[in-house]
């Protein structure tokens, strides 16, 4: 049977499907050995939080079917079947979607880098279940993904600029302070995009998290979740002359941070550059603050208007990303017909192997005189003449089945080889 | 002759996939570039070594040999300079730099002057030396500076662009200034004092009116008064030093280019 891909994703299914087969944890490497358990002999598993597919070279459709059971059985009762939300690839078009997955150009965010890590991931975890689920195929097919992956993020802008508030909080504190080790956030205010940015940065190597909040337990809250110190809301002055970074995400309705009050915690001037991240609604944080020397003042609007422009760059950068992987694609498609043709070409061989051993084996009997050395020498002659009359004909069958003929080669090679008696 | 043209097509190699970096917003080709530049200043150095062999003196004296060891050492600078992450992309301003001083060289003749300065020996090699060193910690310095005020800007007027993804972050740049600045100024000091007891032990003077002492001397000043401008005056110490090593190299080079330019002809001068 020909390559098959069966999955879904945030193109087809809502996030209620998706989380039932989510597999999070050792829960993919389980599945995997269930799969082997239900006969799938080659499949990878790809699961991250937009999709989940399982890539397959299965050797009947009964085994497509038990693939298609296991999901359901694993996603439990849905309203209606889960088979709305699958969809399937086969043969060329499951390269070509591997492409697309891998170097991000199917991805919710367009450009995104983490899958090309997740498809990584997914390889070798199937790679590495004992005894291995990828043969030559799907090996073939996930390193070609790969490299196609690197391929499309160094050669266009697909993957150019961040994409996520948390990123761009990333990148601007990297191009201040380089290293950020040890350096120091205050956080004002709480809320899911300020923690996924405390999370990024803390990844960065920020430490010193101090947590201020109008309710100081949630404060005490937070910053036991986040490893922190907790302030109340009129500490701020003070913590504002120990920080590096401020990221304010309150819901007070007049700013927080004033001038004033950097010029209170910094009475001679900032010595050193603070950068300020400011996503409330209504503002925490004055807008004159922006205006000191070595203040970076960033607010919602302008995290935006960042990433609106770096999703635009990327959308256009997505018209060469999709070329490289066509063309990538009709090269692993060549590759796989070429495989067709692999059996004639065995048996050509084969059948090279037995009339060279019988002819050198009536030689060397007519002509025992000969020594172990010429003997030898005989017999790596008949070999190197053997290959050289193939290798021709194997390259020619290999291209010509590449081009889409290799059922017309099959039939040559059987014709040309006939009846005739091998003994 | 040739192998100075050699590190020359290599710097301007390194320089053109630095170019290309900048357009690529930063993402590759910036270790390829950085290469390239240290195989020319390799190329370099065993030019002015062969130099050496051939004519029995240093590449220090007349036009083309000392605008080409300024070169090197400016290439010199540069590898120094890759020393620190992201560092070596101050090659964006050297390399332009080293390959105007080359080309002009090479223009001008890379061979002995025929000047023969009484100020000769190992004292003129030490001091010409350090001097050259000196001023090409300058140009390191200078090359960050202006590099630290075009990331100042782009990140104050909040863009998020090419540049900006090219140039290394605020503190790598006045890690790199701070570090040109003092070595600079180190060199430059020694160099000055090495010529100032060589004029006082076989002049028996304490000066001389010539070019060559008026440039070094401004020079020190500049460099000094960019050292102290850090700690000085109001806004953050860091754009201030970027600045002031920015204006020092100009004015460090302007001031060679008008004393070059005002030379009688037949006084030598560098």
């Amino acid at each position: 049977m020909a390559l098959t891909l069966v999955g879904l994703s945030h193109h087809t299914a809502p996030v209620e499907v998706r989380e039932r087969l989510a597999f999070p944890g050792g829960q993919a490497a389980r599945a995997l050995v269930a799969l082997r358990e239900a006969g799938v002999a080659e499949a990878v598993l790809l699961a991250t939080c937009n999709r989940t597919e399982l890539y397959l070279n299965p050797d009947s459709d009964a085994a497509l079917a038990r693939v298609e059971v296991f999901l359901a059985e694993t996603a439990g009762p849905l309203p209606g079947s889960l088979g709305r939300y699958l969809y399937r690839r086969v043969g060329d078009e499951v390269a070509l979607h591997l492409f697309r997955v891998v170097a991000g150009l199917d991805s919710m965010v367009v450009g995104e880098a983490e899958v090309q890590g997740q498809v990584r991931d997914a390889y070798q975890r199937s790679a590495a279940t004992d005894p291995g689920m990828t043969g030559a195929v799907l090996n073939r097919l996930f390193q070609t993904a790969l490299a196609v992956g690197g391929r499309v993020r160094s050669e266009t802008s697909v993957g150019e600029g961040t994409a996520s508030v948390a990123s761009v909080a990333v990148d601007l504190a990297r191009k201040i302070f380089g290293d950020l080790r040890g350096r120091r956030i205050l956080l004002v205010g709480a809320g899911d995009t300020a923690d996924r940015v405390v999370a990024a940065l803390g990844r960065e190597g920020v430490e010193g998290v101090m947590v201020a909040n109008r309710t100081y337990d949630r404060a005490l809250d937070l910053a036991g979740k986040l490893r922190g110190r907790a302030l109340r809301l009129d500490e701020t002055t003070r913590a504002l002359a120990d920080a590096d970074i401020v990221l304010t995400s309150t819901s007070a309705p007049h700013p927080l941070i004033t001038r004033a009050m950097l010029a209170e915690a910094h009475p001679g001037g900032l010595a050193r550059p603070l950068l300020m991240v400011d996503i409330a609604i209504p503002r925490d944080v004055e807008p004159e603050v922006g205006g000191l020397p070595n203040v970076f003042l960033y607010n919602v609007d302008d995290l935006q208007r960042i990433l609106d422009e770096h999703l635009d760059r990327r959308r256009a950068a997505a018209v060469p990303a999709e070329a490289l992987v066509e063309r990538e694609a009709l090269a692993f498609a060549s590759w796989q017909r070429s495989l067709e043709v692999v059996p004639a070409i065995r048996e050509l061989r084969e059948r090279g192997e037995v009339v060279r051993a019988r002819e050198v084996e009536a030689l060397l009997t007519r002509m025992g005189h000969l020594s172990e050395a010429d003997r030898a020498a005989v017999e790596a002659f008949s070999r190197r003449l053997l290959n050289q009359l193939l290798h021709e004909p194997t390259t020619r069958l290999r291209e010509a089945a590449e081009e889409g003929r290799a059922d017309q080669m099959i039939e040559t090679v059987r014709f040309l080889r006939g009846g005739e008696d091998d003994g | 002759m040739v192998i100075h043209l050699i590190a020359l097509v290599l710097y301007l190699a390194a320089f053109l996939l630095w170019l290309r970096t900048l357009v690529a917003g930063g993402r590759s080709g910036g270790a390829l570039a950085a290469w390239t530049a240290a195989a020319g200043v390799a190329l370099h150095l065993a030019a002015a070594m062969r130099y050496a062999a051939v004519f029995r003196e240093l590449p220090l004296v007349g036009l083309g040999p000392s605008l080409s060891m300024l070169a090197l050492l400016t290439g010199v600078g540069l590898v120094g300079a890759l020393a620190v992450r992201e560092g070596e992309r101050v090659g964006i301003v050297l390399l332009p730099l080293a390959i105007l001083l080359q080309a002009t060289a090479l223009v001008a003749g890379i061979r002995p002057s025929g000047v023969a300065p009484d100020f000769r020996g190992p004292w003129f090699v030490l001091h010409a030396g350090l001097g050259l060193a000196g001023v090409v910690g300058i140009a390191v310095a200078g090359a960050a500076g202006w590099l630290y005020l075009a990331q100042f800007r782009e990140l104050k007027a909040k863009r998020m662009g090419r540049l900006f993804q090219f140039l290394p972050p605020l503190s790598t740049l006045d890690r790199l200034g701070r570090v040109g600045t003092r070595v600079g100024f180190v060199l430059l000091t020694l160099s000055l004092a090495l010529a100032w007891a060589w004029t006082v032990r076989f002049h028996g003077t304490f000066g001389q009116d010539r070019a060559e002492m008026w440039w070094g001397v401004f020079s020190w000043l500049v460099v000094l008064v960019a050292i102290v401008a850090r700690g000085l005056g109001e806004g953050p110490p860091e754009r201030r030093s970027a600045t002031a090593n920015a204006l020092a190299f100009l004015l460090i080079a302007t001031g060679y280019l008008l004393l070059r330019l005002s030379a009688r002809p037949g006084v030598g001068f560098l």
